[in-house]
C-alpha cells in the first residue's frame, strides 16, 4: 500500500503498483548477450489523486524521468507491475488503443528547443496533437490556446527560434494541453531555464491547473520548485521511493535520512538562514543502479546505518504517520533522536 | 562568518570600469561595460547574474582567457598593484595557475579526455613551481586527498570518464589549486550537479579557501550559493553592475527592481506552498540598450518615464553602514528601503 491511499479517497486517478523497468546491459556485438540489468526503476507504489499535484524529486540517476516515461508508455519497456489510469491498466495496452489513451495523458519536456520542430511554425506545433488524435482543428483553436498560455494570438505563424527560453516552453504546455488532457507530466519543466523566468512558467503550471482542472506529476530535481508546486512530495533514490509526504509536511519533518540530507543540502536564498543552518554532508556519489547495494540501497551514504538490517534488508515503504510513509527500518528512532549519526564531522553548521 | 572584517587590507584585485567588445562578422558587440569591483584577500566575492549578464566575460577578461584577436578588454584590472592589461601574454601566463586559478562549470569539457588526472595535476605544478616529473605525482596525490578523494595516489592513473561529476570537479579544484593561488575564480562551479554533490563541493570550496587568505570570486546565478558564501555581492544585468552591496543588505534590503524581482521569483524550501511567486515579466532577451535607457527597463515594474530616455549611472549608496563597504546602485527608481524596526 502506498501512503497516499489511506483510505480518505478510494478513487485516484492514476495508481501505480509494483512498477519496474529494467534495461538489459548487452555485451558482444553479433551475438549480443545481457550481462546484466539497469534497475531505473524498481519497485514503485504511487497514487495521484485527481487535481492534485504530485512532485516526484531525486537527484540525477534516480530514475525519477523514466518512471515518468514508463507512467506514460513512452519508450519505456516496463519489466513488472501494473500502471491503472482512471480505473483503465494501461501497462498492457498496446498499439492503437494505447495511443488513444494517450490523448488525456500528456508531457511537458525540459528542453523546449529540442521537443519543438525547428521547421514548423506555431500554428503547426500546436495543432499537431489535434491532428494527431483526429480532433477538429479551426480558426479561432490556435489563437485560444495561445491565449491559454499567455503568449499573443500574432505569435501563430512565427517559428520556435524566434522566442525566448521561456516563451518556448509555454509553447510546450500548450502542445500538452491542446489535447485537454486530465494528467500532464511534466519533466524537468524549468530547469533550462533562467531564474528571472521559471516563476513564470511555475504559476502558468498553476493557474492551468485551476482552469482545466489538471492533475500534475511534476518531476524535477529543485526541491524547492518541487515543494512550491506540489500537493504531495515522493522522494526518490536509486530506482525507489524512500519518502512519500504532504509537502509541507515532509518540510516540516522528513523522516528519511536522504531526504533530511537533501533537504539540509538545499541552499536558501536568505544568509540570515544560511548561516545558522545545519548541514549534512553525505558521502560520496550515488551508486550505479546497474548494481545497486544490498539491502537499504541508502546504507552506503547513510549516516545513521544500523550495522547488518540495513546492509541485508530492503525496507519497504512503510506509514508512519496518516499521509506520510518512509522507507527507512530506522526511521522512528531517528525521529526521536534515539540514534545518532555515526560520523559527527559529518553534520556542518556553518555558523 | 568567521573571518575578520574588522580589518581591511589593500585589495588584491581591483576591477575598474572594465568593458569587452566583441568583433564580430555583424559589428561589435559590448558584451560588458563599466564593470568595477575588487577583491581582497581572504574575501570571497560573488557577481550574480543570468545567461548573458557578461559575468563569465567578466571572468574571463581578468583570467587574460579572452581571445586576443576578436575581442578589446578596455578599462583597467590591477592585480597585487599590477596592471594586467600592459602585460604581454607571457607574463600573464605566468600569473595564470600559480597566481590567479580558475574553475570551470562542466568539469567534463575542461578536463583533456585523453590525458590521466595526474598528468594534468602533475604538469601545473611542473610548469609553474619547476617540480620533477616523480615530484609532482607526489605533491597531486596529496592534493587529490585534500580535495577529499580517497586513495589519490592510486587515482592519478584514472581518466576523466572513470570519475563521476562531483570527483571531476573536484580534481578541477585541485589542479585549481596546486599551486596555492592567491585568487581563485570559480565560474558556476556547482551548477552542473546534483544537491547533495554541491553541498560537498561548496564545503570544500569553503574549507580550503578559508583560513589561507585566498581571495574568492563566485561567479553564478544560484542567488543560494551566494547566500551562504559570498561576503560582497554584485548583481549584473545586461552587461553592467546594477547593484553591489554587502550580502545581508543585498539580500534583506534590495534596491534594484531586479535583485528585489529574483528574490521574488525564487521557490524557497522554506516557505510555505501556495505562496506566490511574483516572477519578473519578459525575459533577458528583451534588453535595452544601455547607451540611452536603462536595459532593465521593460521590465520592470518601478519604472519612470526617464528609464527609457536616460542611462542611469552606477552610484554609491549614502547610506553605506560601514565605511569600506561598497554599496552602489544602478537605478532611478529604485525599491524603498524597508524602515528600521
Amino acid at each position: 500500500m502506498s501512503a497516499a491511499t489511506d483510505g480518505d479517497d478510494a478513487d485516484p486517478l492514476l495508481k501505480v503498483r509494483g512498477l519496474k523497468v529494467h534495461f538489459p546491459i548487452t555485451q558482444g556485438i553479433l551475438l549480443q548477450r545481457t550481462v546484466g540489468h539497469v534497475q531505473a526503476v524498481d519497485g514503485v507504489d504511487l497514487d495521484v489523486r485527481r487535481g492534485q499535484t504530485l512532485g516526484l524529486v531525486g537527484e540525477s540517476g534516480s530514475g525519477k524521468s523514466t518512471l515518468g516515461r514508463g507512467i506514460l508508455r513512452l519508450g519505456v519497456p516496463l519489466t513488472a507491475g501494473t500502471v491503472e489510469y482512471d480505473g483503465v491498466d494501461i501497462a498492457g495496452l498496446k498499439g492503437e488503443r494505447l495511443r488513444k489513451q494517450r490523448s488525456s495523458m500528456q508531457m511537458v519536456f525540459q528542453d523546449p528547443m529540442a521537443s519543438l520542430n525547428p521547421r514548423q511554425s506555431v500554428e503547426t506545433l500546436i495543432t499537431e496533437p489535434l491532428r494527431a488524435h483526429g480532433k477538429p482543428v479551426n480558426s479561432d483553436t490556435v489563437g485560444r490556446l495561445l491565449e491559454l498560455v499567455g503568449l499573443p494570438r500574432g505569435a501563430a505563424l512565427r517559428y520556435p527560434h524566434e522566442f525566448s527560453g521561456g516563451q518556448r516552453q509555454r509553447l510546450g504546455i500548450a502542445r500538452a494541453v491542446a489535447l485537454e488532457p486530465a494528467l500532464v507530466i511534466a519533466d524537468e519543466p524549468v530547469s533550462a531555464l533562467d531564474v528571472s523566468v521559471q516563476a513564470q512558467v511555475l504559476n502558468l503550471l498553476e493557474e492551468l491547473q485551476e482552469r482545466l482542472g489538471l492533475t500534475y506529476v511534476v518531476i524535477a530535481h529543485d526541491l524547492a520548485v518541487v515543494r512550491h508546486v506540489s500537493d504531495v512530495v515522493a522522494v526518490m533514490y536509486l530506482g525507489g521511493i524512500v519518502e512519500e509526504a504532504d509537502s509541507d509536511d515532509l518540510y516540516q519533518s522528513p523522516l528519511h535520512p536522504y531526504t533530511r540530507a537533501l533537504m539540509s543540502a538545499v541552499p536558501v536564498p536568505d544568509p540570515e538562514v544560511e548561516d545558522h543552518r545545519e548541514r549534512i554532508l553525505l558521502r560520496g556519489d550515488i551508486p550505479s543502479s546497474a548494481d545497486p547495494p544490498a539491502g537499504c540501497r541508502f546504507h552506503t551514504r547513510c549516516p545513521y546505518r544500523q550495522p547488518t538490517r540495513c546492509d541485508d534488508e530492503r525496507p519497504e515503504l512503510r506509514v508512519l504517520r496518516p499521509g506520510h510513509s518512509a522507507a527507512c527500518h530506522y526511521a522512528e528512532q531517528i525521529a526521536r533522536g534515539d540514534i545518532e549519526p555515526a560520523d559527527a564531522a559529518q553534520m556542518v553548521g556553518t555558523s | 562568518m568567521t573571518r575578520p572584517v574588522g580589518v581591511r587590507s589593500e585589495p588584491l584585485l581591483e576591477v575598474e570600469d572594465l568593458a569587452v567588445v566583441f568583433h564580430g562578422s555583424r559589428g561589435d558587440v559590448e558584451a560588458v561595460s563599466e564593470v568595477s569591483f575588487s577583491v581582497r584577500p581572504g574575501e570571497h566575492v560573488a557577481l550574480v547574474g543570468e545567461s548573458g549578464s557578461g559575468k563569465s566575460v567578466t571572468a574571463l577578461a581578468v583570467m587574460g582567457l579572452l581571445p586576443p584577436r576578436s575581442t578589446t578588454v578596455r578599462g583597467s584590472i590591477r592585480y597585487d598593484g599590477d596592471e594586467l592589461l600592459d602585460l604581454d601574454a607571457r607574463s600573464r601566463r605566468d600569473l595564470r595557475g600559480a597566481e590567479m586559478a580558475m574553475i570551470f562549470q562542466d568539469p567534463m569539457t575542461s578536463l583533456n579526455p585523453v590525458v590521466p588526472i595526474g598528468v594534468q595535476i602533475g604538469e601545473v605544478l611542473q610548469r609553474h613551481k619547476g617540480l620533477r616529473k616523480t615530484e609532482a605525482r607526489e605533491v597531486s596525490g596529496d592534493l587529490l586527498g585534500r580535495v577529499g578523494i580517497s586513495d589519490g595516489k592510486r587515482r592519478l592513473k584514472e581518466y576523466p570518464h572513470q570519475l563521476s561529476g562531483g570527483m571531476r570537479q573536484r580534481v578541477l579544484i585541485a589542479i585549481a589549486l596546486a599551486c596555492e593561488p592567491r585568487l581563485l575564480i570559480a565560474d558556476e562551479p556547482t551548477t552542473a550537479l546534483d544537491v547533495t554533490i554541491q553541498a560537498q563541493i561548496l564545503e570544500l570550496l569553503r574549507e580550503l579557501v578559508s583560513g589561507t587568505g585566498t581571495a574568492l570570486v563566485m561567479i553564478t546565478h544560484d542567488l543560494g550559493v551566494v547566500a551562504g558564501l559570498c561576503d560582497e555581492v554584485h548583481v549584473m544585468y545586461s552587461g553592467r553592475v546594477v547593484e553591489s552591496a554587502p550580502r545581508r543588505s543585498l539580500f534583506g534590503e534590495p534596491r534594484h527592481p531586479y535583485t528585489g524581482g529574483l528574490l521574488g521569483s525564487i521557490p524557497r524550501l522554506d516557505s510555505a506552498r501556495g505562496e506566490p511567486l511574483t516572477p519578473i515579466p519578459g525575459s533577458p532577451n528583451d534588453a535595452l540598450p544601455w547607451t540611452h535607457s536603462c536595459a532593465f527597463a521593460p521590465r520592470c515594474g518601478n519604472r519612470v518615464d526617464k528609464c527609457t530616455v536616460q542611462t542611469p549611472a552606477l552610484r554609491g549608496s549614502e547610506h553605506a553602514s560601514r565605511p569600506g563597504d561598497e554599496q552602489a546602485l544602478r537605478c532611478f527608481n529604485p525599491l524603498d528601503t524597508r524602515e528600521a524596526s
